[in-house]
């Protein structure tokens, strides 16, 4: 899971949060060195840096108390909560009559199981495989069959970055628009390995908008 | 931050209070800082500036926070650390931080001082 899908699944763990106990007004997700991961609508970027650099002055000084884990304000009319959350802070301010429990609950249960299950959610590894620009040559005749063929070295490159045991798919993308998805195996022609090449067939080709000699992007499929 | 409605001896009722909560199993000690003077006991003399600089800024960014929050005027400050945890108040025009180790009940110490 990448950074910005991990700041969407807290930020809409803190809109169903709010939803549930509509006394908390703001809340917002923030690391030690003070940079904001995520935060509902009503928290304004202003108010929240300067939070932060109060929370900071005070989390310098607190050694002698064994490091910061959590700081309470209790005020006439509500209450801010800055929580240590794994290696976060999560600050919630609600009203003076918000349920202390249910607010205890989310700091210390609910955000951090939320942001656990986020740590611990495989990363989809396909984000971070290149895409190879290769030379189209066409495939014609009746035993081709429907799929592409690109050199070996890159389909082990592939193989080897994604962490998987073999590549049998790979998404192809024309420079018109046109993309398709197509079985994948190694080039079979000695003469035509190691050359940049991909081997698609006519009817692919066709769909593709493209023809022999013109470049197309090509990248694993996705599974 | 709230000025308590109490009579002028109040900050002596509070003395009296705190010297006898001092001895209590669990309590670090105190600082109460008023214009012109302050009682401070610790348990260790050596971290009285680390605990008093501690106490000021939380007392300064706690003032912070109410005003951007909105959250009225500060009654209490509570700041939890690893193995202690710090609560702050203003009693009159004196500053009050009580410290304490973690497993001390400080609502408790709260009613006890007329903190409440």
């Amino acid at each position: 899971m990448n950074k910005n899908q991990y700041a969407v699944a807290l930020k809409n763990a803190l809109t169903e949060i709010k939803k549930t106990c509509p006394d908390v007004s703001r809340s917002f997700i923030f690391t030690q060195d003070g940079a904001i991961v995520a935060g509902d609508l009503e928290s304004d970027e202003k108010t929240t840096e300067k939070m932060i650099q109060s929370f900071q002055s005070v989390a310098e000084k607190a050694d002698t108390i064994g490091g910061l884990k959590a700081f309470y304000v209790n005020g006439k009319k509500g209450k801010v909560i800055l929580s240590s959350v794994n290696d976060m802070y999560l600050a919630l301010a609600a009203s003076k009559n918000a349920d202390t429990t249910y607010l205890h609950s989310v700091t210390r249960v609910i955000i951090p199981t939320v942001m656990k299950l986020l740590e611990t959610i495989t990363p989809t590894p396909l984000q971070f495989a290149p895409s190879k620009q290769l030379v189209v040559d066409t495939l014609s005749g009746f035993f081709v069959g429907d799929s592409v063929q690109i050199d070996m070295e890159i389909l082990e490159e592939w193989s080897k970055l994604l962490n998987q045991k073999s590549v049998d798919r790979v998404e192809i993308e024309a420079f018109g628009g046109k993309a398709a998805q197509c079985k994948v195996k190694e080039i079979n022609d000695a003469k035509l390995k190691g050359k940049g090449m991909i081997r698609i067939p006519e009817k692919v080709c066709n769909t593709l908008e493209v023809k022999k000699g013109e470049l197309v992007k090509v990248k694993p499929a996705s599974t | 931050m709230s000025a308590k409605n109490k009579p002028k001896d109040n900050i002596e009722n509070v003395q009296e209070k705190l010297q006898s909560i001092k001895g209590r199993e669990g309590i670090i000690g105190y600082i109460l800082r008023g214009p012109n003077s302050a009682s401070i006991d610790l348990k260790d003399p050596t971290k009285i500036i680390d605990y008093a600089v501690l106490s000021a800024t939380a007392l300064k960014a706690g003032q912070d926070m109410s005003a951007m929050f909105e959250i009225g005027e500060v009654d209490t400050i509570l700041l939890e650390g690893e193995g202690a945890k710090v609560l702050s108040t203003m009693v009159n025009n004196h500053r009050l931080s009580i410290f304490m180790e973690k497993n001390i009940d400080h609502n408790k110490l709260c009613k006890d001082l007329n903190l409440t």
